[in-house]
């Protein structure tokens, strides 16, 4: 039953966090930059190591899959690109991104609310929950899709490197099976995915951190559920829209 | 002037405040002391609005605190100052900022006006040459300074400190103690302080509210403390040796 007791208060926070007006809206922009820059930005590093890598492991992987000398070359470039577009870049990137974002979030808002820094805000007529969470959520569903696109084209790319230096496939059917047969609906699939993946990250992580209570123990503890709360609703929901949109 | 009428406070099946009535006067240093677990953070936190009181009023200046909408509440909470027991500052923003965050939030100042107001507050507290530094960079006697500062920032009509000189050596807490009743008298605040520290009693005290299991036990001054014969009290403000051979001076 507990279940629904924290769907209930994760519901009235949204409500607190969206419905209400911000107090000045020029603080409230301030603070959408900085996390754009704080949850966004600095994650393009990560991003970008392991988009690479894991298109160039899709393209050897395939390639020694096929061993039927009748099975075109450039299957393996039309693997790589629907593996990277339909699932890696959106679902399996925005998991890592509820780790590094997740609990980044929860751990930040957390500490805020055990050293009293949240209590400070609504003291001085702050509605704290939208100050601290609105600006989180506009930033990752913002700047999520952009991070998806660069893990897409980052992924292709470190597949079609993969193949000139091991010599699996050739440029040129590496290409051909990146054009092959390609619906450009499955980009709008994953930005659909991208962003409600962001959403489901910035506000179920702040929603651990706001009602954080104790010490640095708990915040730790929030840390932690944050990260596995998020990534059991990104595969949940995972399901759900591929079930939704693509079937 | 803040009063409280028959406040109780639960949480769940535990009553933390039990009935409490009181005045709390204006230009005075009200003091709640009181035995940890005795309900004074409890007792702070609702007279600011932290939690919802279960039964009673609590009134701002002939204003009912207590039944207003939060909208409301925002009004007089922008006239409330607070200084927290771990000084509550933003750690992502520097001293400067952490004063000008409220000036920033609530007034259409401009740049100069609030530099101006901000170096006046930062002034009045002592804090030279640190505004650039971030909280995690002074020491707890200037970030409970900074605190008191950003209080001070939009001119409170009403500034609540909570263990205001908690974790800080005898010196530093008297200098802490000094500044808030300077501030009280010199710009006719209403101030409530939170304390179970008895040199701040002595000190600063002017009307003091002895809180026992969440009760009001004692009213009374500093100078009435030495007489009273309340033995919870007694036991309270004379568990140290050192005020024990106070009160025998005294007598």
């Amino acid at each position: 039953m507990k279940i629904f007791y924290h769907i209930g208060r994760y519901l009235l926070l949204m409500q607190r966090v969206i419905i209400s007006k911000p107090e000045k809206h020029s603080i409230y922009f301030k603070q959408i930059i900085r996390e754009i820059d704080n949850l966004g930005v600095s994650s393009i590093g990560i991003t970008a190591i392991i988009s690479i890598f894991m298109g160039a492991v899709i393209t050897i992987q395939t390639a020694y899959g096929i061993d039927n000398p009748f099975v075109p070359k450039y299957l393996i470039g039309v693997a790589a690109r629907d593996s990277m577009v339909l699932e890696f870049s959106s679902t399996i990137l925005s998991l890592i991104l509820a780790g590094k974002v997740g609990s980044n979030i929860a751990s930040e808002i957390g500490t805020m609310r055990v050293s009293e820094q949240i209590d400070a805000l609504e003291i001085m007529g702050v509605n704290s929950a939208s100050y601290l969470i609105m600006p989180k959520i506009i930033a990752s569903v913002f700047f999520n899709p952009f991070l998806v696109i660069m893990s897409m084209s980052i992924g292709i790319f470190g597949g079609y490197l993969a193949g000139i230096f091991t010599g699996v496939v050739s440029p040129e059917d590496y290409i051909v099976g990146l054009q092959y047969s390609f619906r450009p609906y499955y980009l709008i699939y994953a930005m659909i995915k991208a962003v409600i993946f962001a959403f489901i990250i910035a506000s179920v992580s702040s929603y651990h951190g706001y009602y954080t209570k104790g010490g640095a123990l708990e915040v730790g503890k929030s840390s932690t559920n944050a990260v596995v709360y998020s990534s059991v609703l990104i595969l949940l929901f995972n399901m759900i829209l591929t079930q939704l949109l693509l079937v | 002037m803040i009063k409280l009428r028959n406040v109780y406070k639960s949480f769940g099946d535990k009553e933390v405040l039990k009935n409490i009535s009181a005045n709390f006067e204006q230009g005075k240093t009200n003091l709640i002391i009181g035995q940890s677990g005795s309900g004074k953070t409890v007792l702070l936190k609702s007279i600011v609005g932290l939690h919802e009181i279960t039964k009673g009023e609590i009134i701002y200046d002939d204003v009912v605190f207590s039944q207003l909408n939060l909208k409301n509440k925002k009004k007089i909470r922008t006239e409330i100052g607070m200084v927290f027991q771990g000084g509550a500052l933003f750690d992502s923003l520097n001293v400067e900022e952490n004063v000008r965050y409220p000036l920033e939030m609530f007034t259409n100042m401009s740049a100069n006006e609030k530099k101006n107001r901000v170096d006046f507050c930062l002034d009045r507290v002592n804090i030279i040459n640190a505004n650039k530094l971030f909280p995690s960079e002074i020491s707890g006697g200037m970030q409970k300074r900074v605190s008191i500062a950003r209080a001070i920032a939009l001119n409170p009509k009403y500034l609540f400190c909570d263990e205001p000189n908690s974790g800080l050596d005898p010196k530093t807490a008297m200098v802490i103690d000094n500044l808030i009743k300077e501030i009280t008298r010199e710009f006719n605040i209403t101030t409530l302080i939170n304390t179970h520290d008895m040199n701040s009693v002595m000190e600063i005290g002017e009307k003091i509210y002895y809180f026992h299991k969440g009760e009001k036990w004692w009213v009374g001054t500093k100078e009435e403390i030495f007489n009273t014969n309340n033995k919870e009290l007694n036991d309270f403000v004379f568990a140290s040796e050192l005020f024990k051979k106070i009160k025998e001076k005294n007598k």
